[in-house]
């Protein structure tokens, strides 16, 4: 059996809330293929943005590791982790994120222009544009080019945000709740968007609390007490691709 | 990338910007009038203290003056002529002013200069205010008060030599402006035999029913420090409220070689008064009057006495001034002029009286820039205290930036996070903040200069506007500032600087809050909306 794209392996987290330091991971543990829709399910307050954040070695665990295509993102140097954020990981959030100075194209940008310096970023812009547009295209954003993130609605922001993530082709896609401060019928765009994304091959990791939404992947996990429970297949059991119809059902 | 481009956009995004680029404005405008009026003071007091005195001057160091000075101009220009170009003594002491007429009273600190030679080794003769208008009219010796009159057909003249000297400078002038205005008001008239004409004016001449002509007793000229004599207005320019020509006296008090006043009541002097003198130094101009070398030699009995044994004292000066030869080393003349004093006064030998001799050990050797080093100095030192104060009142505009891009951190927190999830280092997020507290110096800079240039290249004029609302705003006094105009020169030299430093101290402002951006925990500042 091949290698996992991502392994988390024992992971320990806690906070200092106040007086009292609050244990959020317990030694959660997860994998995901290449290609996978894996779903984290979990009540508010569980963890699951902790540990999509230490997925995306945007925080730290206390304890356990996270590999990624077997190399230990916690042992690298700085630099490593933050060119993973860059190039192989791309995040959508609940608050969809966007610079407010900035309108939709440069937001896309902003990605690949982390990722340049002031003279690569010449001979890159060409396709990093061309790249940026293709997405927001494809995203039924190629209107909204020049508009500022308020100047949008939040269904489109969301597209933006998903197209920013996108924008340096990541491995994987990070998505923590990215329905959850949409209207049902907006937030089932959006999870159309991301299932369409996932069928072209792209492997995303998300966490929600919605059942509805859980549904739609290949694999559904609880997280629950510090500790990932697998709870078996989303729309189409465990590790296997869900069917077409299911999940236009589940929509 | 992402570092210039965000401080670009935050930079005409941000109204908070504008407060820092105002800011740094001032500041930057501010030390650039402060180091630009101070520097032009300061190079203003060269220039003037240069045109002063000749290039080297022997200083007597007594009021009494020193003996041999003729046999040493001779000596020293025999010996070094390609260094000394001309010499011309100098007598310097103190006496009361007085302008019979008004009754008015001075104290004055009176010169004695062979004027046609004293003209050659300093700028004295740019000073003088009816020589540019009358050229070569205004002399020390014996003369007659100039009164105009009517020709034949009605028209009011000046004796004849004046007419033609005007004419003569009427040739030469190249400033239109100052011609026309010449014409406009060619002088103001005193009925004669009054001095003191109707209205003051730049320009007085006696005027008499008949032609023009000369009148009165022969006296001596004397030329009087324009401060001394007239009251400057507002606008810059002289109430000249007596005639050219008019008597005025002074009084003087004779010493013996060894400094003891020799004679009983002191000397009274009348004189013409032929011309004014503004050096622009104020305390020169307020207290100086010149007057014939000779004639002040043998007031103050400074020319060869008779002795009881039948021979005679020694002539006197208590200056010899040295004009160089052009492009002679200042210092190097100094010092072989020093030597060739030396010399000359142990060549002197046993015929030297022990008063003389006295006098002789008191004399040095100075350049101009040593006679008015103290004078330069202050200042120098002057410049330097307000540059750094002002320096440090800009340091407020340091904590103005570094309170605005705090703020602008805080404000921010949420777009650092973002930033940071899609790969930016914290070195990197700081970086846009150093950045764009670059630009805004920059930007601050570049409107400090221009600003600081517009304002002092106008300064006059906006005091002179100030002084028009109210006489109380007139904030450059020649009382105490030497000059009646202030500096205007912005010197690039000194605006780069400037601007170096404010963008450094900017981007040095900023690296606190830079230090805070990158600190910043990404996952706090994304987890709220």
């Amino acid at each position: 059996m091949s290698k996992p794209l991502l392994s988390a392996k024992g992971l320990h987290k806690s906070y200092r809330m106040g007086r009292a330091d609050v244990h959020v991971l317990r030694g959660a543990s997860l994998e995901a293929d290449a290609g996978e829709f894996l779903v984290v399910m979990g009540s508010s307050g569980s963890g699951k943005s902790t540990l999509l954040h230490i997925l995306g070695a945007l925080d730290a665990p206390d304890r356990g590791t996270v590999e990624f295509r077997g190399r230990r993102m916690f042992e690298m140097p700085l630099g490593v982790r933050n060119s993973y954020r860059n190039r192989d990981v791309g995040f959508v959030f609940q608050f969809y994120h966007l610079l407010p100075e900035l309108n939709v194209l440069e937001n896309v940008l902003t990605p690949c222009m982390v990722g340049s310096t002031f003279w690569t970023w010449r001979s890159r812009r060409g396709q990093a544009q061309r790249n940026a547009r293709e997405l927001l295209e494809q995203f039924g954003l190629s209107e909204r080019l020049e508009h500022r993130p308020n100047e949008l609605s939040g269904g489109e922001r969301q597209r933006v945000a998903i197209a920013r993530a996108l924008v340096n082709r990541p491995a994987l896609l990070l998505a923590d709740e990215p329905t959850g401060n949409l209207d049902e019928k907006t937030g089932a765009g959006i999870l159309r968007l991301l299932t369409g994304l996932n069928e072209s091959g792209q492997t995303i990791v998300m966490v929600t609390h919605d059942a509805k939404v859980a549904s739609l992947a290949h694999r559904r996990v609880h997280l629950g007490d510090g500790v990932v429970r697998d709870t078996g297949g989303g729309a189409g059991g465990a590790r296997e691709h869900a069917a077409p119809s299911a999940r236009e059902a589940a929509l | 990338m992402y570092k210039w481009f965000l401080a670009w956009r935050y930079l005409h995004t941000k109204l908070i910007a504008f407060i820092g680029i105002a800011a740094v404005m001032l500041c930057v405008a501010m030390v650039l009038v402060v180091l630009s009026v101070m520097g032009g003071f300061l190079d203003t007091v060269r220039a003037r203290s240069r045109g002063l005195h000749s290039e080297i001057v022997l200083e007597g160091g007594t009021l009494q003056g020193f003996p041999y000075y003729a046999e040493f101009a001779e000596y020293v220009s025999k010996k070094l002529p390609d260094a000394v170009r001309i010499t011309t003594p100098a007598i310097f002491t103190y006496g009361i002013f007085r302008v019979p007429v008004t009754t008015y009273t001075k104290p004055a600190r009176v010169l004695g200069v062979r004027l046609d030679d004293y003209v050659q080794v300093n700028d004295f003769k740019k000073g003088l205010h009816y020589e540019r208008y009358y050229p070569a009219t205004t002399k020390l010796a014996l003369q007659q008060m100039p009164v105009a009159g009517f020709d034949a057909r009605g028209r009011m003249l000046l004796p004849s030599d004046l007419e033609e000297a005007n004419e003569r400078w009427r040739q030469s002038e190249t400033d239109l402006k100052t011609i026309a205005a010449f014409e406009a008001d060619p002088f103001s008239k005193a009925f004669f035999p009054d001095i003191q004409p109707v209205v003051s004016s730049e320009r007085v001449y006696a005027v008499g029913p008949g032609e023009p002509a000369y009148v009165g007793p022969e006296e001596y000229g004397i030329i009087v420090g324009t401060d001394l004599l007239f009251y400057r207005r507002p606008d810059g320019n002289f109430d000249r409220d007596i005639a050219r020509g008019a008597g005025v006296a002074l009084t003087l008090m004779p010493l013996s070689p060894v400094g003891n006043p020799i004679s009983e009541p002191p000397v009274r002097l009348p004189l013409r008064y032929v011309d004014d003198s503004r050096t622009g130094i104020f305390e020169i101009d307020s207290l100086s009057v010149y007057v014939d070398f000779e004639m002040l030699q043998h007031q103050l009995a400074m020319d060869p006495q008779p002795l009881v044994d039948g021979g005679f004292t020694k002539a006197r000066a208590n200056q010899l001034l040295v004009g160089l030869q052009p492009g002679v080393d200042l210092d190097g003349a100094k010092e072989r002029i020093k030597a060739a004093w030396r010399e000359f006064f142990l060549s002197l030998g046993p015929e030297l009286t022990s008063a003389d001799e006295r006098a002789l050990a008191f004399v040095e050797v100075y350049t101009w820039e040593d006679m008015q080093r103290q004078f330069i100095q202050a200042v120098e030192k002057e410049k330097v205290l307000v540059t750094f104060l002002f320096g440090m009142i800009s340091l407020v505009a340091v904590v103005l930036v570094v309170c605005i891009f705090y703020m602008i951190v805080e404000k921010k927190t949420k777009d650092i996070g973002i930033l940071k999830a899609l790969g930016a280092s914290g070195g990197g997020v700081g970086a846009i903040f150093v950045v764009y507290a670059g630009a805004v110096g920059v930007l601050g800079s570049l409107l400090g200069l221009g600003l600081g240039s517009v304002f002092v290249w106008n300064i006059n004029a906006i005091q002179d506007f100030l002084a028009r609302l109210n006489p109380q705003l007139r904030m450059w006094s020649p009382e105490v500032y030497s000059f009646d105009r202030i500096p205007e020169v912005v010197k690039t030299g000194d605006a780069l600087m400037i601007a170096v430093l404010a963008i450094v101290c900017t981007m040095i402002g900023s690296l606190i809050p830079a230090y805070v951006a990158a600190r910043v925990w990404p996952v706090k500042a994304l987890r709220y909306e």
